[in-house]
């Protein structure tokens, strides 16, 4: 089993860095975000399944041939009281640190939503008070403020705000644009989608890769979100209300937020050519095979 | 204009009044000042009671009467709404929130290291 630790290492590690680096550069993932997601949700879930699985099969090697019959073989053993004289402070060692990284991640995840949770019912009950309804579009509350925000507050009880200064920027229709976005995120529930990869982030910040994986998976979710909302809206509509609500930023803005914006502009009036079918299908294999292969790995030998 | 009244409009009612007047306030003198809603006293003491629970607004017990003050005002409230707005929308893509208006420097800073 110390080979199938070696080999869920390395793909666990392969799949943390040099793969989530050379995913976060590419450029074929704005040709279709929703694929995109899809294998960054596998390399997300494959990645860490290895990583954990490789501490786990590397412990527990001595007991067995393969991670169900070692299992059992070290549960029987501590069950009768007799601690197995073959598990020595090395592969006790790798038992424990897979064991507290799960519970790690585990408890970041947990964390990170009660705490998500509890902000969001604060910000609700603030806007519920504070913001007035705007009458051109059901559910959408405007905000008093000069500085031109708009966003969603997702959740069961979700809210679409836009501040009065996207309205002093905006015509309706353009509102309407920037709103048909914001519903696309609350509709496709992108909180869920963008949640593993904060919790990861926030479990190894200083892993680079994983900030890299955050950030092209926000990124996505904003291409995903322009795709729905050009489909429901006039393409022209919609970027000329990103850019002008964009455009009155200050100049000092951040310049590859501007350029990120822009090229979404860009994408937005001039959609890249779609994936062919196969490389569309190849994408979704190989996401298949990241979080299968792992398993199979670990439990069938 | 009573009745269908939402609670979450009432409680925006009820805010209104107790921040454009400038002094503690009781749930009669309350009732009072949204007259013409023709609520009943429980009803403003059940909206207040709520917000109360929000922590949007403090209850000050003064003898046998109770009277109600705002948290904070309205302002430094939309100024919270937007910071959380542009907080989560710099935090890595950790929430939903655009911002398609300032950031702060350290922001901006942060954020262009992430993506340098």
């Amino acid at each position: 089993m110390e080979l199938t630790a070696l080999g869920l290492g390395l793909l666990g590690v392969a799949l943390a860095e040099p793969a989530s680096r050379m995913l976060a550069a590419a450029r074929w993932p704005g040709r279709d975000p929703v694929v995109a997601l899809l294998l960054w949700q596998a390399v997300g879930l494959g990645g860490g399944i290895s990583l954990f699985g490789a501490g786990l099969a590397y412990g527990l090697s001595p007991m067995g041939d393969s991670l169900p019959s070692a299992t059992a073989a070290f549960a029987v053993s501590v069950a009768n009281g007799v601690w197995p004289p073959v598990m020595d402070p090395l592969h006790v060692g790798a038992l424990l640190i897979a064991l507290g990284v799960l519970i790690r991640l585990l408890s970041v995840l947990v964390i990170t939503t009660m705490r998500t949770l509890r902000a969001r019912r604060r910000h609700r009950d603030l806007l519920d008070v504070l913001a007035t309804p705007w009458p051109h579009a059901s559910g959408t509350r405007v905000l008093d403020h000069p500085v031109p925000v708009a966003y969603c507050l997702p959740g069961r009880s979700s809210r679409l705000v836009v501040s009065a200064g996207v309205l002093d920027t905006l015509d309706t229709a353009g509102v309407v644009a920037v709103l048909a976005h914001e519903r696309a995120h609350l509709r496709e529930r992108h909180d869920l989608v963008v949640l593993p990869f904060v919790a990861w982030g926030a479990t190894a910040p200083f892993v680079r890769g994983m900030v890299c994986a955050q950030l092209a998976v926000a990124r996505l979710i904003e291409m995903r979100a322009d795709d729905v909302a050009r489909k429901l809206c006039d393409p022209t509509e919609l970027a000329t209300a990103l850019k002008e609500v964009g455009g009155s930023a200050p100049a000092a803005a951040l310049s590859s937020f501007t350029d990120a914006l822009e090229a979404r502009i860009d994408r937005i009036t001039a959609p890249p050519a779609p994936l062919p079918v196969v490389v569309r299908w190849l994408v979704r294999l190989v996401a298949l095979a990241l979080v299968v292969v792992p398993l199979a790995l670990l439990l069938v030998h | 204009m009573s009745g269908v009244t939402s609670l979450g409009e009432l409680e925006r009612a009820v805010m209104n009044v107790l921040w454009e007047t400038d002094r503690d306030m009781t749930a009669r003198e309350v009732q009072d000042q949204l007259a013409d809603r023709d609520l009943a006293t429980t009803t403003v003491l059940t909206v207040l009671g709520r917000l109360e629970r929000k922590q949007l607004v403090h209850r000050i017990r003064d003898g046998r009467a109770h009277h109600y003050r705002p948290v904070a005002s309205r302002e430094d409230h939309v100024a919270e709404l937007m910071s959380d707005a542009l907080d989560d929308a710099s935090d890595r893509g950790a929430a939903l929130a655009r911002f398609l208006g300032t950031m702060s420097d350290e922001e901006r800073s942060r954020l262009r290291d992430l993506l340098g």
